[in-house]
């Protein structure tokens, strides 16, 4: 642990040594993570009967436009989409477009680049590439008193629909963000931070 | 480590000053002769033994005026109670799964979830209680990983009787009586017990009480006769019932009701000595341990839940013990277990076989070395065979100091619930099956319709194996002239195959369908140390004792896992992420890395006054994973260290009557919402009578 430290210490101090010494680089803007707030992702309503319901409809999102029409649903402008504990990515079985995930290990300010091993996968009809599940993609879910938790250190690698990268973390299922969701809180309400490259490059700074 | 070592030698040097004029005391004589049967199923004498044995005799047991095996238990150095479903023992940071509990050298068998319920366990009739740490399926089998307790009642040695009264807060009562006949040959011996108490609630707003109104009876009489000085017979059984109310709420529904627990068991055993040297005992042990239970909705008393549960356990055995000469002993034994279970939640009787045989040699030819050599092989009808060795040795260093050492492998069969359970909760919705339901279960449930998604594959599961440990215990004793006995044992279990739950398929009503499987691999390491110093001046004896234990139990992925930088934690407003470091993982839930206690007993032989102060401490502990990481890793998932106190005092009058008051918990400590078996301050009051038959002249 400690040695890691120090090598990460070290190539630091040399990268930071480097770029002072050759004056003429330009240093590149790293690209700015961005947190988004209670984004609903088809919330219920009680209905006459007393029971939730949902519509069933999914909320799009494109990563340098905020939200999508419906309408858009079969173009490649979306690059994710919403509807309870389901996230979609634009390809495979969801979309026309190039999109697709990786759900990584890490810490959301630590990945600096996509991994060069990272294997993109795509929805299909039977698995997402963002797996649904408790423990299985980004959240736990509790039976006893019903709560959906995002885990810490799941790490949302996204190709967008038109093929540029991003990095995503889920950071709360509810209306409001409360920090201990009980039975009153508001379900199906993201929370989730992200930084996009509009490059197309696979750096993130 | 190094800190403890000096603490250690420090009470040592401290307590060698102190010394010098106290009176030598007869009873540390006394202790050299203690004997114990549990370690190597033969009467050894304790201080001889080449692995850990704790002794708690009658005379401690009565000082301290408790009631049931729980309350002697988590005195103990080293023991906690733990409460998951009953109240069993943790024994080397091992769940009470692990520890077998005997009575006279037999098996109790019900456990519910793995917990085998202490307080069934009255003891107003118990000799002595030995507790063996570390693994001893060598002579014991399955269970036997982190231990052994051996329970040993009277036998009827003479002609007497006895009867207590005893009542105290939340209206708990007992009532014992015991008699016992010796003629010449004969002996008859009979003790019964009713133990009832109103319990208490933390939540009286809230229907259902913490621990609801129940009362129990023991029986357990007792017949010996010696055919002659060779031949020798006895036969003892034991009746326990115990009646609880239950009620609680399901929804907004009162649900009310009564479960009944009982178990019984007959235990024959022949004795006859071949000659000097070869002893053979013949033991045919039956045992049934049976509950059941009907709950009602209170508005329209329409049944909410009917259950049952029987389990019969069968036991022929054979054992014959050579002693070759004074130096080699040779134990042999046979034996056969039949087990069966029905229950509510099985689909038909349930049965296993095992056949097993044990051996071990205890060579003492070599001045001052005990080395004892032992084994068990076990073939199962339902998992695979187990051979499990176990090798220990002791050796006096100087007639002061004794260092042992030993290296053994215990393991723990897979129980009826992990092959065979098939169960849904009718509230909750999910459903569990045992490996052997399994398919079958997941089949039926896709046939109706009732499975949305596949999470593991069945066939993945494969056969289920026996929970295994390596163990290795080093340590000794010291015991000075001066009646200071410092022991110290350090223990490190391995432990593979640990059986966990899985869950296995995802239900149209959102809950899941689980089964088990053998996954993870953990360790517990430690070290256990007791200093006790006895002081005696004219009539006045005082025993004090210092107990303390270093534990760590943690699961080795989870380890691997945090060494790698792969546990992460968010704080749930900064919305910060961060790594758990290695050293913020303090261990398996429920585990205390610090645990000890301060005892001291009292006796004054000339006023017959006996009195004790115990105190027992537990450092904090996690209890629950908030924040998803599976770990207890923030302040709001552990719960803070404590400690409890208890007293007794105690006046004999006339040689015959015995007065006796105490206090247990006598601050009142509690923490209704996490430690709800912890009731708060109990005191009581208990009045008891010796009969004993004039010896003539």
């Amino acid at each position: 642990m400690k040695s890691i430290k120090k090598i990460i210490l070290f190539t630091l101090s040399v990268s930071l040594f480097l770029s002072c010494k050759k004056d003429e680089v330009t240093i590149k803007e790293p690209v700015k993570a961005e947190t988004v707030k209670d984004l609903a992702a088809d919330p219920t309503t009680i209905s006459g009967t007393g029971q939730p319901v949902a519509s069933g409809k999914f909320t799009f999102y494109n990563f340098k436009n905020g939200i999508v029409p419906n309408a858009d649903s079969t173009t490649n402008k979306w690059d994710v989409a919403f509807r309870g504990t389901t996230i979609l990515t634009n390809g495979g079985s969801s979309g026309i477009g190039q999109g697709g995930a990786v759900v990584l290990n890490g810490i959301f300010d630590e990945i600096k680049e996509i991994p060069a091993s990272s294997t993109f996968a795509q929805d299909s009809k039977t698995v997402l590439a963002i797996p649904t599940g408790s423990s299985k993609g980004w959240y736990n879910y509790d039976a006893p008193t019903n709560i959906i938790s995002p885990i810490a250190g799941k790490v949302l690698l996204i190709r967008t629909g038109d093929g540029k990268y991003a990095k995503m973390e889920i950071l709360n299922y509810y209306k409001g963000s409360p920090a201990k969701p009980d039975a009153n809180s508001v379900a199906r309400h993201y929370t989730f931070r992200f930084a996009y490259q509009p490059d197309g490059s696979l750096k993130f700074n | 480590m190094r800190n403890l070592l000096k603490i250690i030698t420090t009470l040592c040097i401290t307590n060698t000053y102190a010394q010098d004029k106290v009176v030598l005391d007869s009873v540390s004589h006394k202790n050299l002769e203690e004997v114990v049967v549990t370690a190597t199923r033969n009467e050894r004498k304790l201080g001889t033994l080449p692995m850990p044995v704790t002794l708690i005799s009658q005379k401690q047991i009565k000082s301290m005026g408790s009631l049931r095996l729980n309350d002697v238990l988590g005195e103990q150095t080293g023991l906690f109670i733990q409460n998951d479903h009953g109240q069993g023992v943790q024994i080397q940071g091992f769940s009470p799964d692990y520890t077998l509990i005997l009575l006279d050298g037999e098996p109790l068998v019900g456990r519910t979830a793995g917990t085998l319920e202490l307080s069934r366990l009255a003891v107003g009739n118990i000799k002595q209680i030995e507790i063996v740490k570390g693994p001893s399926s060598s002579l014991y089998g399955s269970e036997a990983l982190a231990g052994v307790v051996n329970i040993i009642t009277e036998k009827p040695n003479a002609t007497n009787g006895s009867l207590s009264m005893r009542y105290g807060t939340n209206q708990t009562s007992d009532l014992a009586g015991s008699l016992s006949f010796r003629r010449d040959k004969l002996g008859l011996n009979l003790f019964v017990n009713r133990y009832q108490s109103n319990g208490y609630d933390f939540t009286p707003d809230v229907f259902g009480a913490t621990v609801s109104p129940f009362q129990n009876y023991t029986f357990n009489p007792k017949l010996s006769y010696d055919f002659s000085s060779t031949l020798k017979f006895s036969i003892s059984a034991r009746y326990f019932t115990e009646n609880q109310e239950n009620n609680f709420l399901v929804g907004k529904d009162k649900v009310s009701g009564n479960g009944n627990v009982n178990d019984w068991n007959l235990n024959p055993v022949l004795r006859y000595s071949i000659n000097e040297k070869i002893k053979a005992t013949a033991r045919f042990y039956t045992t049934q341990y049976r509950t059941n239970a009907t709950l009602n909705y209170q508005k329209d008393a329409k049944v909410y839940d009917e259950t049952f549960f029987i389990q019969n356990f069968q036991r022929p055995e054979i054992q014959i013990d050579y002693a070759m000469n004074t130096k080699h002993n040779f134990t042999f034994g046979v034996g056969k277990i039949w087990e069966s279970v029905e229950a509510t939640r099985y689909d038909d009787i349930k049965r296993f076989e095992t056949i097993y045989g044990f051996m071990q040699y205890e060579n003492t030819q070599f001045n001052h070395l005990n080395l004892t050599i032992g084994g068990r092989f076990d073939a199962h009808s339902a998992y695979q065979s187990q051979l499990s060795p176990k090798f220990s040795l002791a050796y006096e260093l100087s007639p002061k100091i004794t260092l042992r050492g030993s290296v053994g492998v215990g393991f723990k069969a897979p129980d009826f619930r992990q092959l065979y359970l098939n169960f849904t909760n009718a509230v909750a919705g999910y459903s569990v099956f045992g490996t052997q339901e399994i398919t079958t279960g997941i089949a039926r449930l896709q046939a109706e319709k009732q499975i949305a998604e596949l999470l593991f594959d069945v066939n993945k599961l494969g056969e289920l194996k026996a929970e295994s440990s390596l163990a290795f215990n080093v340590g000794g004793t010291i015991n000075l002239d001066n009646s200071l006995k410092i022991n110290i044992n350090a223990f490190r279990n391995d432990i593979d195959n640990l059986i966990q739950t899985q869950a296995i398929a995802r239900k149209t009503n959102g809950q899941n369908v689980f089964s088990y499987l053998n996954l993870n691999k953990a360790f517990t390491q430690g070290i256990e140390s007791e200093i006790s110093k006895q002081l005696s001046v004219n009539n006045q004896a005082f025993t004090v004792s210092v107990g303390y234990q270093f534990l760590e139990a943690k699961d080795k992925e989870i380890v691997e896992k945090l060494e790698r930088g792969e546990v992460f934690r968010r704080n749930p407003e900064t919305f910060q992420t961060v790594r758990v470091k290695p050293s913020e993982y303090e261990g398996i839930f429920n585990r205390s890395n610090h645990s000890g206690n301060f005892k001291i007993f009292y006796e004054n032989s000339k006023s017959h006054v006996t009195a004790s102060l115990r105190g027992i401490y537990r450092s904090r502990y996690g209890f629950a994973d908030f924040n998803g990481n599976s770990i207890a890793d923030t302040d709001d998932e552990f719960l803070q260290g404590f400690m409890t106190w208890n007293i007794a005092i105690s006046k004999t009058f006339k040689e015959k009557y015995r007065l006796q008051t105490g206090i247990d918990n006598a601050f009142g400590f509690t923490n209704p919402e996490r430690i709800p078996n912890l009731a708060g301050r109990l005191i009581w009051v208990s009045l008891g009578v010796n009969f004993e038959k004039k010896k003539k002249s």
